[in-house]
């Protein structure tokens, strides 16, 4: 360059060698530190490839508190198969990535998980839209995926798929177990409060139905925005309408608010309040007048069966030092669907993605082994486990501060099940699935 | 006629309310012109330290801690509204010290920075409080509800937005009748002629920044019995209030107060007759008054607009 | 101080240095992705990316205009590239250009409220119109499928003559994807250095004095934020491909907030590759950090700060600072004040 001279130029030269190298050796070391993340390695005795679990869970957004608790689920069930010899006998490991409540983020950490961590299998999901997100993902390479605490019913309707299954009850599920007992019991005048997304709607689409075969009637449907957080004008419309009971599907944030908001009111015990499914880590740690009305779960800590006290003192020892004292239906739902995922695994007698698809399908689980009152089976036409629904409410006489609810009746498989599902649902076939083995 | 008096009651409350909730950044805003978009997040800063200090939290088992919640509520509850919101100011006064780089400089980069905090203290409630939803207890003297007419209605509700009035009267003052409102306004626009006339600008800065964080921490406390308590409850919080400012007009406190009463009418009306639109209303509204009145309804010329 | 308006005397030509680091970088990926441990779906993502937050830029830092609401037009050229897929079939280009086109409706529409404001109330109606979008996204969930979102949208096959590529693979579709962000961003050079790019800088840096020399200021902002609309809609509709889907979310502030956030890292706000160097920075420190902690967020906003308090001029003004320590003592004349 004109203008400069010798000196300073032979200078420069020094100086960009110097940076060049020190930038080199930077570069080299940030790429032998790069490598697999958030790896639980666990270095066997045998040199068998081990099974790698992809947990797709929140950690942020508005599920964090549940995706941590279903992956907690997974882990443990991870540890137990481990501490047996493993699966097949090769020991499980397991590859987390936030997927923040956020669908974009779910497509890219199941490609993360696929293709970096090389992941067989993918577990974990609590928002429909991260769920689909992931579930198309893993059709597109064959991996199976579990579906563990998502309640839409479009999981395995519309959007279900051959390599996806899908683990919790649903609100069409719910909204089954409860509007006929509660007709009988209350009267048949509904106000529903509906929160005006996919969910919401197709929740409502089959208490409508349900009111209908029982012989009950709609006064009015409220359409609840999503962000709404003042509910005041819901409350003075249910006020004037008068209603026996309000049908509420009314899901996340919303529904905290609006609990806060009833339970101040006073306006929890007239009319009856119907909630659909309730999460634990979403009902943990409120006042008791918030957990108000009847709803719905799959499991509880406190039912009266075999292997119900072993399973909550096996979390209490591994997760001391959780905010949640005790496990519920997302922690279940994450451990029972890793633990039939290895069973399964250990009938199909190999990591075939369609072998372990035909090995789930139609399987029969008993009820003991799922610690629930009835027989539960993943039906062939949906992918969905078809298990127990309980109806609970608030515990008015609580054993201890983790007592929160009341079971009040438990429903069968076949008086709940989804019967729009079937038409719905159109499952790849075998043949455009593509094969994978993990 | 009568049954949409209790939806307009309802509107009102919900207006003062959100005033209550813009109240500290209008004062931000109309006076230091600075966009605080953490605002939300010292919302929920503020209630998260009531709730902690009510609760006491991870000193409950101590000896101090079991001194402590032998207290009635009411009485921590009242310390709780005085404490939280200092912390938050604490808090906020940071903030306003990280700022004073972009002084002078695009108003983007304040706004840029806020958005940075707001992150940063979100995160950090998360990290440190958890992700769960939380609930501030409150005096029974204030909760529970009342029967009139044959409606039900919020005791609390009113304790809140009688307590909004208080403080919206109560900053009102701080503005015009005290010199200090003039001084800082001056200081937005020229600080050099502030700081000739002798005036310790930055310390001013500092106080104003942090007394509109306190605001926002004191709303928090009041919003939380009726919102719930989680770490990105803050985010219901700074749409509302950039809406509220600039449907009044920026630099214009009546216009923010009027504005606020406007966003809790339309979102209690549409509740009432068209609820899917409830929510979404509020940004009709804005769309409405700003497409017919540039600058909002009182709005003045402002150093914001470049 | 390196600004915006260093352009350079010989104008838009696009054989400089970064652009020729770019296009290597592009082509290097490929193989960089399996060494670094990463994967090809992120190298696709980044590429997509760049594409928004460069054309975003033209509105942002060469028109001055701050618009927080821009992730609506990323969501609405998804949706219209999979509902034109599932609507009128299968179509590569006619799908993008349906994306496109959507988006520069919505930001056409948009532009007429907007581009007659500046500063504040610009931010602001622009949040209030991405809302309005994101709403409306949910709620008219029978046509875009709502939070589940809309699904099953196919990568239709690149036709080029008699050859018909399948974009299935991630590697074949980045190959598509890296290919139409070079042109993209040797596009949105040309576009910036010719007179259009000057006018728009006139504009950012004193509106009244660019409409007394002539300019009908508003119909050059509403162009910049009608075209960035259209870029995000190209990027979009690429989205839509990658993840086979199109979701709401990114119509949402936070996802608005995160681009504007990347641009002002990478220092668009003073340079052209401001933002790619922004766009390369987020994805690669949330991999790093997002595998070693889950509070990268809280991180990753510290550092946003930081950079805004002590070098607002982003990485690239970092660069640019070093490059200059090294120039020669004479001053090239800047062609206006610094933003």
């Amino acid at each position: 360059m004109p203008g400069r001279n010798i000196r300073e130029v032979k200078v420069q030269n020094s100086k960009i060698n110097r940076r060049k190298f020190l930038s080199t050796v930077a570069a080299g070391g940030a790429c032998t530190f790069m490598g697999p993340w958030s790896h639980n390695r666990v270095y066997a005795q045998s040199t068998a490839k081990p099974i790698v679990i992809g947990t797709t869970t929140d950690a942020s957004g508005q599920y964090a508190n549940s995706g941590s608790s279903e992956r907690r689920g997974i882990l443990m069930a991870i540890a137990e198969v481990n501490a047996r010899g493993g699966v097949l006998g090769r020991r499980v490991t397991s590859v987390h990535v936030d997927t923040e409540t956020t669908p974009a983020t779910g497509s890219r950490v199941a490609e993360r998980m696929i293709q970096q961590e090389k992941c067989g299998f993918l577990l974990g999901g609590v928002h429909s839209g991260v769920a689909n997100a992931i579930s198309q993902v893993a059709q597109k390479y064959g991996v199976v995926y579990f579906n563990t605490n998502s309640s839409s019913p479009t999981e395995a309707g519309q959007n279900c798929h051959r390599v996806k299954f899908v683990w919790d009850g649903n609100g069409t599920n719910f909204a089954k177990a409860a509007i006929k007992n509660s007709i009988n019991a209350f009267g048949g005048k509904f106000v529903l409060l509906t929160n005006d997304y996919v969910w919401g709607h197709d929740t409502a689409r089959t208490t409508k139905k349900q009111i209908a075969e029982f012989g009950g009637q709609v006064l009015e449907e409220i359409l609840i925005p999503q962000g709404t957080r003042d509910f005041t004008a819901a409350l003075i419309k249910i006020q004037q309408l008068k209603p026996s009971i309000v049908a509420a599907a009314i899901g996340g944030d919303d529904q905290k608010a609006m609990r806060q908001q009833v339970a101040q009111l006073g306006m929890s015990r007239s009319p009856v309040w119907i909630n659909n499914q309730q999460d634990w880590p979403d009902v943990y740690g409120l006042p008791a007048e918030n957990l108000f009305g009847i709803f719905g779960t799959n499991w509880y800590h406190e039912l009266t069966l075999p292997g119900v006290k072993e399973f909550v003192n096996k979390y209490k020892a591994m997760y001391s030092n959780e905010v949640i004292k005790v496990p519920g239906n997302v922690f279940y739902n994450g451990y029972m669907a890793a633990r039939e995922l290895f069973a399964a695994i250990e009938r199909a007698g190999s990591t075939n993605n369609i072998a372990i698809i035909k090995a789930l399908e139609g399987h029969a689980m008993k009820a003991a082994d799922r610690m629930q009152h009835f027989d539960a089976y993943i039906d062939a036409n949906t992918h969905h486990v078809q298990q127990t629904i309980y109806l609970a409410t608030a515990n008015a006489r609580p054993k201890d501060k983790d007592d929160l609810f009341s079971i009040l009746a438990q429903a069968a498989p076949k008086d709940v099940i989804d019967t729009d599902a079937p038409q719905a649902c159109k499952l790849e076939s075998y043949a455009a699935t593509p094969t994978f083995d993990a | 006629m009568y049954a949409i008096l209790p939806h307009l009651i309802n509107g009102i409350t919900l207006g003062l309310l959100f005033a209550l909730i813009a109240l500290g950044f209008t004062l931000i805003v109309g006076v230091m012109e600075v966009i605080n978009l953490a605002h939300g997040s010292l919302f929920a800063l503020g209630a998260y330290f009531a709730m902690t200090i009510i609760s006491g939290g991870a000193f409950g088992s101590t000896e101090l801690g079991q001194w402590w919640l032998n207290f009635p509520i009411s009485t921590r509850y009242v310390a709780a509204a005085v404490i939280g919101p200092a912390l938050a100011g604490l808090v906020g006064m940071l903030i306003e010290i990280c700022l004073r780089p972009t002084y002078g400089k695009a108003s983007l980069y304040g706004l840029l920075l806020t958005f940075g905090a707001a992150v940063v203290l979100e995160e950090s409630i998360r990290i440190f409080w958890g992700a769960g939803e939380q609930s501030l207890r409150t005096p029974a003297a204030i909760s529970g509800a009342i029967l009139i007419g044959g409606m039900i209605f919020s005791i609390y509700k009113v304790y809140a937005a009688a307590f909004a009035i208080a403080a919206i009267v109560g900053v009102w003052l701080f503005l015009e009748k005290t010199p200090y409102g003039a001084i800082i306004k001056a200081g937005a626009h020229d600080s050099e002629m502030v700081r000739a006339l002798g005036y310790d600008l930055s310390k001013l800065r500092l106080f104003v920044f942090g007394f509109g964080a306190a605001l926002a921490g004191l709303a928090g406390i009041a919003m939380a019995p009726i919102w719930g308590l989680r770490p990105h409850v803050g985010l219901d919080v700074v749409i509302p209030a950039f809406l509220i400012i600039v449907i009044g007009g920026v630099g214009s406190f009546w216009g923010a107060i009027l504005a606020s009463l406007l966003v809790g009418l339309s979102i209690g009306l549409t509740g009432a007759f068209l609820p899917a639109w409830s929510m979404v209303s509020m940004y009709l509204l804005l769309i409405l008054i700003v497409g017919f009145r540039a600058r909002g309804l009182f709005g003045r010329k402002s150093a914001l607009e470049n | 101080m390196m600004t915006l308006s260093d352009i350079p005397p010989k104008g838009g030509s696009p054989l400089t240095l970064p652009m020729a680091a770019l296009v290597l970088l592009l082509l290097a990926t490929p193989f960089l992705v399996a060494r670094l441990g990463l994967y090809h779906y992120l190298a696709i993502e980044i590429a997509i990316w760049i594409i928004f937050a460069t054309g975003f830029n033209l509105l942002f830092g060469y028109t001055g205009l701050h618009s927080f609401g821009h992730g609506a037009y990323l969501g609405i050229g998804a949706y219209g590239f999979g509902l034109f897929q599932h609507k009128f079939g299968l179509g590569l280009w006619s799908g993008l250009g349906a994306g496109i086109l959507a988006a520069a409706l919505a930001g056409g529409f948009v532009g007429l409220f907007l581009s007659h404001r500046r500063g504040i109330y610009f931010a602001l109606l622009s949040i209030a119109f991405g809302q309005v979008f994101w709403f409306s996204a949910i709620k008219l969930h029978r046509i875009t499928g709502g939070e589940d979102g809309l699904l099953g949208i196919p990568r239709p096959p690149l036709t080029l003559g008699s050859w018909q590529i399948s974009l299935a693979d991630n590697m074949n579709f980045y190959w598509f994807v890296a290919t139409l962000t070079v042109l993209v961003v040797v596009f949105l050079w040309r576009l910036v250095n010719s007179p259009f790019g000057r006018v728009l800088q006139a504009i950012r840096q004193n509106q009244m004095r660019a409409r007394f020399v002539g300019y009908d200021v508003w119909r050059w902002k509403w162009l910049a934020f009608t075209g960035s609309a259209a870029m995000a809609g190209l990027a979009g509709g690429l989205l839509a491909m990658a993840q086979h889907s199109a979701y709401p979310d990114v119509m949402s502030l936070h996802h608005s907030g995160l681009v504007v956030m990347m641009v002002l890292i990478g220092g668009g706000l003073v340079n052209f590759w401001g933002p790619i160097l922004g766009v390369l920075l987020y994805f690669l420190v949330r991999e790093v950090l997002g595998g070693l902690t889950e509070t990268w967020l809280l991180w990753f906003g510290l550092m946003f700060i930081t950079m805004v308090i002590i070098k607002p001029e982003g990485v690239a003004g970092l660069l640019g600072q070093r490059a200059a320590s090294k120039a020669p003592t004479v001053h090239k004349a800047s062609a206006g004040s610094a933003p």
